[in-house]
Formats: structure tokens, sequence, C-alpha cells
């Protein structure tokens, strides 16, 4: 009876201690980590324009990027069938706030195509010219992939494109992050065949064909890349209403 | 008499002597950590594509393997048997919880990068491997130097590791960009003359390549010093 | 349901824990020199996975997460009670197994407390976190998780019995070679990525 007395008092005093020790770090530092998940994810959503910032996204401190976020960038959410939702709409979808950057675009990934929101960023760059970017999300080969587009002012020629993912293979499909080149590629494309239709970018396997409407595949990680195809193939016919209503 | 003796052990035990130096440089060569006890190797593979994501992960198993077997020694008379194990599990899963936070709130985006394999740390049998051979049986100080030498002689694999994996695989070191097919790189493999027939190797960047490039280590390893070679 | 045998297929071949991300590679590689031993250690992971792995799933969505019953988040706990329940499981199925099956307990006993710092369970409980697998799905990937690693362990226990028998270099002879060997069936079951399960 001693002993389960003694065991019982040792293992309470260190739950105690332990428990209380973590949720004062945790509670003490939440603040920081709120503030690093914002700006992670701003960061994330700039990387499309990396070319038109003032200076490399690495340099720049978390303030800066705050600023440019309130003072250049314009956040409207959009639905599939080219209206801008008003804040309340945006609100009574869940995810506490009524900003684009608020927009869980994993849930809204789950949703048909036609029912989903679509967050739409307008950034006012220091040249004068504005850029768009949009958020598209789809499956890789293991796990979900996601990236940012970035159009010119002409709303089809893409100024940059940056992607990331949840678990590719380091070295395959997690190429799509690494490598740079990959997305550089991206730059100068259109999302618009020739027929003036919004189809998306093609990542060719063997390398482009027309480098004007696809990019070079990645070795080794068709499935992954087919993935990013379709990924934005799906995001542009979600975005495609209301691009073209802002052209005309 | 006894006062000599008592005032002899109270030296012992907080000076450094050569006692000491060996409990923190045997595990850089006899009794490393990876190569011969072959413990924590499961975070050894992972992290090790990138060099900045080892030296990371190195600093912080040195730290949990420090002080797991700081507060274990300290405690050890006071834990009762029946939950030892999972009084040592708490103490090493704060640990790292405390890490994990700490990387949170000052390195965001390298906890982003290292994600599930920060909670890992808690199974890295080194950790716990140096609490029960080490930690129950000694005190706190000479704990701490065993912990902080097993923490090192892992994370100095880690880094190996990791240098070879990132300079062969993606040509640079630390994201310092040695060797590649554009004019970003030290050396620039499309213009340059004798570094021409340069390509990163992929594979390098794959999971198995890090069992090979242990195995290898541990070849090269054995074969420099002779009595760890396995006779069986 | 075709779903989730889907699931297992593919946690056990094509993500294989021990294969394709390496996991519970200490024991892995110390208790595979023959396949006796190997046999009764892969039973005893498959158990404990697939046992931990539900429990740790409704610890996570019903204590931890802010919408569980508590309505706060208490993510900092996650790591201490995951290895906790582990850990208490590995006791409670060792005192189990002990009373009920004698026989079954002499052949694992000695593998079961092995398992609590088995990399392969904890980093399935963390992979189920990340996965946001359901209840349903985190039972099948816990079990096809540990049978994946069963026939790892398995596989590369049979191939180091026979290469005791080759010319291995001597630096090279046991820790070494299990490496290489483990590196090498890593780059074999590299080959089953993408296979696409929907298409059977």
């Amino acid at each position: 009876m001693h002993s389960t007395n003694k065991v019982l008092f040792f293992v309470l005093a260190m739950t105690t201690i332990v428990a209380l020790v973590l949720s004062s770090l945790f509670y003490g530092l939440q603040g920081r980590v709120k503030i690093n998940e914002e700006v992670y994810n701003k960061k994330a959503t700039l990387s499309a324009i990396q070319t038109k910032l003032p200076k490399s996204l690495d340099e720049m401190t978390n303030e800066e990027i705050l600023e440019i976020f309130n003072n250049q960038i314009t956040q409207i959410v959009i639905d599939s069938k080219g209206n801008e939702m008003k804040p309340a709409e945006v609100e009574a979808l869940g995810y506490g706030g009524d900003t684009a950057e608020k927009l869980d675009m994993s849930k809204e990934k789950k949703k048909p195509l036609e029912n989903r929101a679509w967050p739409f960023y307008k950034y006012a760059a220091d040249d004068g010219q504005n850029y768009y970017i949009l958020a598209v999300r789809g499956n890789g080969l293991w796990d979900e992939i996601w990236g940012y587009l970035a159009l010119e002012s002409d709303l089809k020629t893409i100024a940059g494109a940056s992607f990331d993912h949840k678990g590719e293979t380091p070295g395959l499909g997690a190429e799509i992050k690494d490598n740079k080149q990959f997305q550089k590629n991206f730059i100068g494309t259109q999302i618009m065949d020739a027929n003036g239709d919004y189809a998306g970018v093609l990542v060719r396997k063997g390398g482009a064909k027309n480098k004007k409407y696809e990019v070079d595949g990645i070795t080794g990680a068709t499935i992954t890349a087919d993935g990013v195809t379709d990924m934005i193939a799906d995001g542009i016919k979600g975005y495609a209403p209301y691009l073209s209503g802002l052209t005309n | 008499m006894a006062d000599t003796i008592v005032a002899e052990k109270k030296e012992a035990s907080f000076s450094f002597g050569k006692k000491e130096r060996k409990l923190l440089s045997d595990p850089l060569n006899d009794n490393n950590p990876i190569t011969v006890q072959v413990l924590g190797i499961c975070s050894a593979l992972a992290v090790t594509t990138l060099f900045n994501k080892a030296l990371v992960m190195s600093i912080a198993v040195v730290f949990v393997t420090m002080f797991a077997s700081f507060f274990t020694s300290l405690l050890r008379n006071s834990i009762p048997k029946q939950v030892r194990m999972i009084v040592q599990l708490v103490i090493i899963a704060f640990l790292v919880t405390v890490v994990e936070l700490t990387l949170k709130a000052f390195a965001y985006p390298m906890y982003k990068d290292l994600s599930v394999f920060i909670g890992l740390i808690i199974t890295n049998c080194i950790v716990m491997g140096r609490l029960e051979a080490f930690a129950m049986a000694n005190t706190p100080y000479k704990s701490l130097l065993d912990g902080i030498g097993n923490g090192i002689g892992y994370g100095v694999i880690l880094l190996i590791v990791a240098a070879i994996r990132e300079i062969f695989g993606k040509g640079s070191i630390g994201g310092i960009k040695l060797i590649g097919p554009s004019n970003e790189f030290l050396i620039d493999t499309t213009t340059s003359s004798i570094f021409g027939w340069y390509e990163p190797n992929n594979l390098m960047v794959l999971f198995p390549s890090a069992m090979f490039v242990i195995g290898a280590l541990i070849w090269a390893h054995r074969a420099w010093n002779k009595k760890l070679v396995d006779i069986s | 349901m075709a779903d989730l045998a889907n699931l297992f297929i593919k946690s056990a071949f094509i993500e294989n824990l021990a294969l394709s991300y390496f996991l519970g590679m200490c024991s892995f590689l110390a208790v595979s020199k023959s396949v006796k031993t190997a046999f009764g250690l892969g039973l005893a992971v498959i158990f404990v996975l697939g046992i931990t792995m539900p429990i740790n799933w409704m610890i996570n969505t019903y204590l931890l997460s802010e919408t569980g019953i508590f309505g706060q988040d208490f993510t900092f706990l996650r790591l201490i009670l995951f290895i906790a329940v582990i850990a208490s499981m590995v006791q409670l199925v060792e005192m189990v197994v002990e009373k009920f099956s004698p026989s079954l307990y002499n052949s694992l006993g000695i593998f079961l407390p092995l398992i609590t710092v088995n990399c392969a369970i904890l980093g399935g409980s963390l992979f189920m976190v990340s996965k946001e697998y359901n209840f349903a799905e985190s039972v099948s990937f816990g079990l096809g998780g540990g049978f994946g690693w069963f026939v790892a362990i398995v596989a590369i226990a049979a191939i180091r019995e026979k290469i005791k028998y080759s010319h291995v270099p001597p630096a090279l002879r046991g820790l070494g070679m299990a490496f290489m060997l483990t590196g090498l069936m890593g780059l074999a079951f590299m080959g089953l990525m993408g296979i696409d399960l929907g298409a059977f």
C-alpha cells in the first residue's frame, strides 16, 4: 500500500510539474507562433511574385512582409461563378475571418468545383503595375500539393509560380518546391490556349514542346507533375469566370 | 582520514579529468551511437538531405540527451521501479516538446521542414539507451557529460552524412551553392571547362542513399578501427 | 470499404514504414539477424500499431483538439500522451499475453519492451495526425503499416541469414552490410511508388 501511494504521488507530482511548465511555455510563446504562422502563409503567397518584390523574400523581416501585405495587397474572395463574395458570406464559410488568406483551401478542395470559394490577391507593385495572385490546390503522388500563380496585368500571362507539398518524395516529387528552375519555367507561359479559352499550363514529361503553353516535367516524378497540371487546370476553371469578367 | 575521502570524492565528482574526458570522447569513436551502438538511425535518415536540417536536428538531440540524462540521474533514487520506463519517457517527451515549441516560436520554417521528425527524437534510442545504460547508475554531472558526448557523437555522423548527401545531391552545402548548372553556383558547370561533366546525383537526395552513406561510413570506420570488426 | 482495403495495401507496401520512411530502424537492424526472432518482433509490431493507432486517434480528436470535449488547444501535450499510451499499451499487452498465452509470451516476450522505443509506432501515430485520417482509416493504416514493417524485417532477416555465407569484406560484415541491404531494399520498394490502387 505504502509503495503504491509513493508511486501515485511521484507520478502526480511529475505530471503536474511537466504540464505546468509546458502550458506556460505554450501560452507564453503563442503570440510569436501566431505571427510566425501568419508570416509563413503570407510569404508563401508572395513567393509567386518573388521577382516583382523590392527585395528577396529570404532577406525580408517579418515586419516588412506584413507591411507589403497590408499596404500593397488587396484581398478578394470569389466564387466559382465569377462573383466577389461579401464579407458576411465569407464569414459564413466558418474559417474565422472574412479575408482571402483565411480560406482553408484544403477544405474547399473537397467541395464540388462549382461551390468552392477562391482567394484572389491583387498586388500593386512598386513598378506601377498590378499583378494578380491565384491559389490552387490538388493531389500529388502521396498527398496534397498546392501552389500560387501570379498573373500579369493582362490576366493571362504567368508572372511567377511557387509550389509546395505535404509529403512528396525528396529528390523526385519534392522538386516542385525545391527546384527553383521548375518554378521559373512557368514565367511567361499563358493560361489561355490559342483559341482564347482558359486552359492552364501543361507540365509535359520529356520536355515542353511549346514554351508558351507548356513547361518541362521532372524526371522520375511524372505523377506529381501530372498533379501540378491537373491542379492548375482545376484552379483556372474555378477562376475563369471571374478572370474573364475582369478582362472585359 | 574520513574527511579526506569525502573531500576527494567531492573533487572527483566535479573535476574534469581523464575519466570525464573519456566520457565525452568515447562516443565519438570507439562507442559511436550510430556506427557502433546502432542507435537512433531513423531520424538520421530523414533529416540528412540538407546540412542545415541535420545541424538543427543535432543541436536538438544534444540538448535532449544532455538534459534527459541529467534529470533522470537527479531523480534516479526516487523513481519508483514499477513506472521507471514511463517516467523516463515523460522526461524525454517533455524536453522534446520544449524543443518543438522553441523551434515553432523562433525558427518556424525549420519547424515546418522537420515536421514529425522532431517528435521522433523521443523514440531516438540514443536518449533512452543512455538513460538506461548510464544515467540510472551515475551522478548527474557524469550523466550530463555522457549525454553531451553521445549527442555530439550522433550529431557528427549526422552532419557528415548530410554534407555528403547535399554536396553530391544538390551541389550545395548549408544552402551555399557550390557547383551546378547555372551562374548562381560558385562553379558553373555550363561554362566551367574542368567541371563541365558534373551533374548533381539525384540518388543522394532519396532516402535509401542515407543507408548507403551510413553503411559506407561504418565500413570506413571499421577498416580504420580494427577492433570494431564484427567477427560473427 | 474498398478505400480502407486500399489504404491497408498502400500503407503495407507502397508507403512501407520500414523501407520507404526508414522508421523503427534501431530494432530493425538489431533484431534482423535471424528469421525466427524477426518474425516474433514483426508480429508484436503489428499488434501494438493496430492497438495504439485508434487509441491515439481518439485522444487526439476528443481530448487534444480544439473541437474536442475540453474545447481547448492542448496539442502541446500530444507527444507526452502518445508516448504514454504506447508505453502503457505495450505493458498491458505484455501482461495480457503473459496471462492468457504463455507460449506466445515466451516467443514475443523479450521483444515487447523494445517496441516502446520503436519509432515506427510513434511515427505511425504522428503521420496519422498529419494526414488527418478518420477513425476507420487510422485502424487500417495501423494494421497495414504494421504488416508492412513485419514483411520488411522478415525479408531482410532472410537475406542476412544467407549473406553470412558470402565473401563480404571483414569491415563491412554484419552491420555495414545490413545498412547496404536495407538501402537496396528501399530502392526496390521505391519501384512500387505511384501504383494507382483505384485502377484494380
